[in-house]
């Protein structure tokens, strides 16, 4: 992402109101200044009478802080973007896929006491033969060609799907978030390379070298494969961090921070990592997507080899391979997983669509209901700031 | 200036690490790609003597797996840069006359899709931004998310199912009737067109949401801009507003969001090309893996890679025109 | 209340005698989530032909919507309601509040122009500054040619090589070039009143004073009314015939310069000279104002300077002072302004007296 050129402050005071909360969510500026003001209220904590009452020199336990830093980072955050309705049905979409992904799990398992519970039996051939979908209860959503019943080996696709999506999108966003921070906070001859690094990956198109690694490595663990489709994706993301850390960076707090003589990891951790997390947590949806899509993608035209038709890709391959596209009969091979898929990457899209107000500091400001001040200057200070 | 050097010498430090990173590839596999031409020529003529063998392997890799490998690198690298990349055993014949002939192919959906995409992302976005709040705007905020969460190979699939088959409206999978002859009549021309629709809509549909989404975003965000508010005082026409002053900046931020659909639709064009069986690079890619034909599948990569960052150095450049800003400060870079 | 301004209204009327402007219970309302927010408060005022009228008031005080209200040019949630009328030299008075869409193009930038805070933000920034000039030229159908030979000697009033100006992009301005630019291309199609809102506002003091001095000559050489909004008291004091003090959407005093400057009427106003930094004064004479402005859902009952003033008494609380005449043209809204010069003396007057 580029800092967008047309941002130029319109005024004073809005304009560098607008790009602080634009970029870093005003977290941290909400929470610094209640911080000041439990002090000189006389308030909680121990810092009262000291010079530097700073949260950064107040003995906090680690469990204050952390609760703390989830109230502001997630729970806020969360209350906020909860409100928007596609953030209600995205998360919805997205907890239903989990729990699909948990009744697989415990139902293939073979863990201990789990390995007794069967929720819905793994697909076996042992039903009537490409039955249409909604027609046999005991199959919903049909069989295909040898009687394999399509519900439940969509169902139990989801664990491997999960955990790829999860693979994929935890390593691209821990990667970029480290080199983003590390080269933003850096800089130097560290920022130079490690940028140029994420220039160079960032062009090299994503899916040519996906499908060049995959063949050549042959990966079967779910966590390598969504590892390898993501393998230059974080770049974009890591570019984009690090230009958000440089702002952040010449905020006065975090100044005023680096004045006091605290190390830079935890100014990292503690005064920029805050403010990224939604941006992050979106990125991180965006990501899972990728991974989806992308692995679909290759199971579906066999570039991934499979032994099990427990996965959408296959299954849409299984399809298009016995002509789904020309006969209605097994059409259903091939849709079945189509809806699947859609569904998931519509919950991810809206779900991030919704979290996107996140960044909308006016929109922020109303949720939480904590600068009203600041919403009427803009008023009153002229049509301008409209 | 300085902006300009820097990109271009960007472009070519990405080029020559793609190089550098197949050269590995190709190194670190198993097996020696020799010994497969080898029992290949064997195969079609088992009287072949050895050093008619050695010369056709030397003949046919542009580096020798015996070499020491800063050698072997250096004459990859130099054969690279001749043109040279190496022998497809699949094709029968050398990687980069192959990939020529159907690059052409690949470049001709990519930018058809990029052109339709944009054209009504950006058109409906700003429709969507003038009208904001309105039944319109949010029927299609609906539609563009729905269609945005649509791989473009399932509406593929669907299109050629519902358009290809069903209807019998579009041909479903070619680039072009047998019939026609290849050339430069209008002819051709309709008919390469035609059987390019139904993968550049596949494209379309799907991608065209969140550019619309974007679109109506900086749109909203640019006529809340002050000067917006100083241009209608002055009296300049609404038209001229909407145009120069409106689109023009918000188009302006979307530049990302093209440099990122360039690399995201090559590797999506290989994907369309064979679920369509359209003869562009992607295909020929995965008639390289199929074949086991490691030289073709490096060349393809080699080649679409080259593509994707010669694209992004043309709209960079692009960009220092459109953006008067850049060129004086490089401040704002353009990811 | 409105009764009472128009009684002040009155007498000023027969004292001064050529309006160019004249605003009449001016009210900007916005409907918000949680209540109505009135951001101009029933605000009369007239603006003298030839004058230089000084505007001011804290940020937040609804100055502003002033200015945007004299052009009808209120941002849309805004309901502008009153009456404001424009009396060219020539012909019948015009209410612009009743001007069709066609004819409010003409009147804006033809007759009354403006000139925004924040130049930089005021000009297209992926166009030439020329281009800026020229599309509004032509959007009123002047001569191009004519028009942009004026453009050249504006600019080169306001000591800018035109030339380089006109071929340049808005960032390769400084703030002073762009805000000098930005009135030249207010003035272009030579209009009669020319409102600047904060047009120093993010300028360095030397730049500000440059500005100022500009304007002046400006003023003498094209016969422009000017109306010059800020919140910096001592720098409009430099420049305006006349001063009109807001505080809290409403006008609480008005009168000519000397007048405000060495026998304020109103608490506020006093306040606000002595919390002005001045070079003669002491620091530690200068004074902040105590407490912070009303939001405009819910303005205090009554005097609504009340919570913040020293001289507040229940009356004041209980009833919105009137318009009262201190002597002259000078107007001031205020129960107790007789005690007001005894009560807040003004630590500037010592040094002012001197200079003048």
């Amino acid at each position: 992402m580029k800092v967008n050129p047309t941002d130029a402050p319109s005024d004073d005071e809005s304009g560098t109101d607008g790009r602080r909360s634009r970029f870093e969510g005003s977290t941290l500026f909400d929470r610094d200044d209640a911080d000041g003001e439990y002090r000189t209220d006389g308030g909680q904590s121990a810092g009262d009478g000291q010079m530097f009452a700073d949260s950064e020199f107040t003995e906090v336990t680690t469990g204050q802080r952390l609760s703390e830093v989830f109230y502001e980072s997630i729970y806020e955050p969360f209350v906020i973007a909860w409100s928007d309705w596609r953030t209600k049905v995205g998360l919805s979409i997205i907890s239903l896929y989990l729990l699909l992904g948990v009744v697989a799990w415990v139902s293939a398992s073979e863990l201990l006491f789990l390995d007794r519970i069967t929720i819905i039996e793994p697909a076996r051939g042992d039903g009537p033969i490409r039955l249409a979908p909604f027609q046999d209860w005991s199959y919903p959503l049909g069989t295909d060609m040898i009687g394999r019943d399509l519900l439940a080996a969509m169902i139990h696709a989801t664990p491997r799907m999960l955990q790829m999506i999860l693979a994929g999108a935890v390593f691209a966003t821990a990667v970029a978030t480290v080199v983003g921070t590390v080269a933003g906070y850096k800089g130097g001859v560290t920022e130079r390379s490690l940028m140029t690094l994420s220039d160079v990956l960032m062009t090299i198109p994503g899916l040519p070298l996906v499908i060049v690694l995959i063949v050549l490595i042959d990966p079967s663990s779910p966590y390598l494969i969504g590892i390898i489709i993501v393998i230059n994706a974080w770049a974009g993301l890591a570019r984009t961090i690090h230009s958000q850390v440089l702002t952040i960076r010449e905020h006065s707090y975090v100044e005023a921070s680096r004045t006091m003589g605290i190390g830079t990891p935890t100014i990292i951790r503690k005064d920029i990592l805050p403010n990224l997390m939604p941006y992050i947590l979106i990125n991180f949806t965006s990501m899972a997507r990728r991974v989806i899509y992308d692995s679909v993608a290759l199971y579906f035209l066999g570039v991934i080899s499979v032994q099990t038709i427990e996965n959408w890709g296959v299954m849409m391959n299984i399809g298009y391979e016995n002509n789904a596209l020309i006969i209605p009969e097994v059409s259903h091979l091939l849709f079945v997983p189509m809806v699947f898929v859609v569904g998931l990457s519509f919950g991810l899209i809206l779900f991030s669509q919704g979290t996107d107000r996140l960044f909308n500091p006016r929109v922020r400001a109303r949720g939480s209901g904590t600068t009203k001040s600041k919403d009427d200057e803009e008023i009153t200070t002229g049509g301008g700031a409209l | 200036m300085n902006w300009w050097v820097k990109r271009t010498g960007q472009a070519l430090f990405t080029i020559w690490a793609v190089i550098t990173i197949t050269f590995a590839l190709i190194r670190g596999l198993p097996g020696d790609p020799g010994s497969r031409i080898r029992d290949q020529a064997q195969r079609h003529n088992p009287s072949m003597s050895q050093a008619a063998l050695e010369r056709l392997i030397e003949a046919r890799i542009p580096a020798s797996y015996d070499d020491p490998i800063h050698v072997a690198y250096w004459e990859y690298l130099t054969s690279v840069l001749q043109g040279d990349l190496g022998y497809s055993t699949f094709r029968q014949g050398d990687v980069a006359p192959e990939i020529a002939s159907v690059l052409p192919w690949t470049i001709l959906i990519m930018s058809l899709s990029m052109l339709l995409m944009f054209a009504l992302g950006l058109g409906l976005g700003a429709l969507m931004a003038y009208k904001e709040g309105s039944r319109f705007d949010t029927a299609l905020t609906g539609v563009s998310i729905f269609f945005n969460s649509i791989p473009y190979y399932v509406a593929a699939v669907l299109l050629i199912a519902v358009l290809g088959y069903r209807l019998s409206v579009f041909p479903a999978r070619g680039t072009h009737s047998d019939a026609t002859e290849p050339g430069l009549s209008v002819h051709f021309v309709l008919d390469a067109l035609y059987h390019a629709t139904l993968p550049t809509v596949s494209f379309v549909i799907t991608g065209f949401g969140i550019i619309a989404l974007t679109m109506r975003g900086n749109s909203i965000q640019t006529l809340g801009e002050e000067y917006i508010r100083v241009a209608k005082l002055r009296g300049i026409p609404d038209r001229r507003i909407a145009i120069r002053y409106v689109g023009r900046n918000a188009i302006l931020p979307m530049w990302t969001t093209l440099l990122i659909s360039i690399g995201f639709m090559f590797g999506g064009a290989i994907i369309l090309e064979e679920i369509f069986q359209y003869r562009g690079m992607g295909w020929l890619m995965f008639r390289s893996i199929e074949h086991n034909d490691i030289y073709l599948m490096m060349g393809t990569f080699l080649i679409v890679t080259i593509a994707v960052v010669v694209s992004l150095w043309i709209a960079d450049a692009t960009y220092g025109w459109l953006d008067p800003r850049i060129k004086s400060g490089d401040e704002s870079e353009s990811y | 209340m409105s009764t009472h301004e128009t009684t002040a209204a009155d007498e000023r009327a027969h004292s001064a005698s050529d309006p160019i402007v004249e605003i009449r219970n001016a009210e900007v309302v916005f409907e918000m989530d949680r209540g109505v927010s009135r951001v101009l408060d029933d605000v009369s005022l007239e603006i003298e032909r030839g004058e230089i009228l000084g505007i001011v008031g804290e940020s937040g005080s609804g100055k502003s919507m002033l200015a945007s209200s004299m052009l009808d040019a209120v941002v849309d949630p805004g309901v502008l309601s009153g009456e404001i009328t424009y009396y060219p030299e020539d012909g019948d008075p015009i209410d612009v509040l009743a001007l069709s869409d066609h004819e409010l193009r003409q009147l804006r930038w033809e007759e009354i122009a403006m000139v925004f805070q924040g130049a930089m933000s005021s000009f297209n920034p992926t166009m030439k500054i020329r281009t800026h000039f020229e599309e509004t030229l032509e959007a009123h159908n002047y001569s191009l040619g004519e028009g942009m030979d004026r453009a050249r000697e504006l600019l080169s009033d306001l000591y800018l090589d035109p030339d380089r100006v006109l071929d340049s992009y808005p960032h390769e301005l400084s703030g002073g070039m762009q805000q000098r630019t930005l009135i030249a291309l207010s003035v272009v199609l030579q209009p009669n009143v020319l409102v600047m809102d904060e047009p120093t506002a993010a300028l360095d003091l030397l730049m500000q004073r440059s500005i100022i001095s500009l304007l002046e000559d400006l003023k003498a050489k094209y016969d422009l009314t000017m109306v010059f909004i800020t919140h910096d008291l001592p720098l409009v004091a430099e420049l305006a015939d006349r001063l009109a003090v807001m505080y809290a959407f409403e006008l609480i005093e008005q009168g000519p310069t000397q007048d405000i400057l060495h026998d304020a009427g109103h608490p506020y106003t006093r306040a606000l000279l002595n919390s002005t930094p001045n070079l003669d004064a002491p620091l530690e004479e200068m004074r902040p104002i105590a407490g912070s402005a009303p939001d405009p859902v819910n303005v205090p009952a009554g005097c609504s300077y009340h919570p913040r003033c020293s001289l507040a008494t229940d009356r004041c609380v209980a009833q919105d002072p009137d318009s009262r005449p201190v002597d002259g043209d000078h107007v001031v809204d205020c129960h107790h302004w007789e005690d007001a010069a005894d009560e807040i003396p003004l630590n500037h007057l010592a040094n002012m007296e001197g200079d003048r």
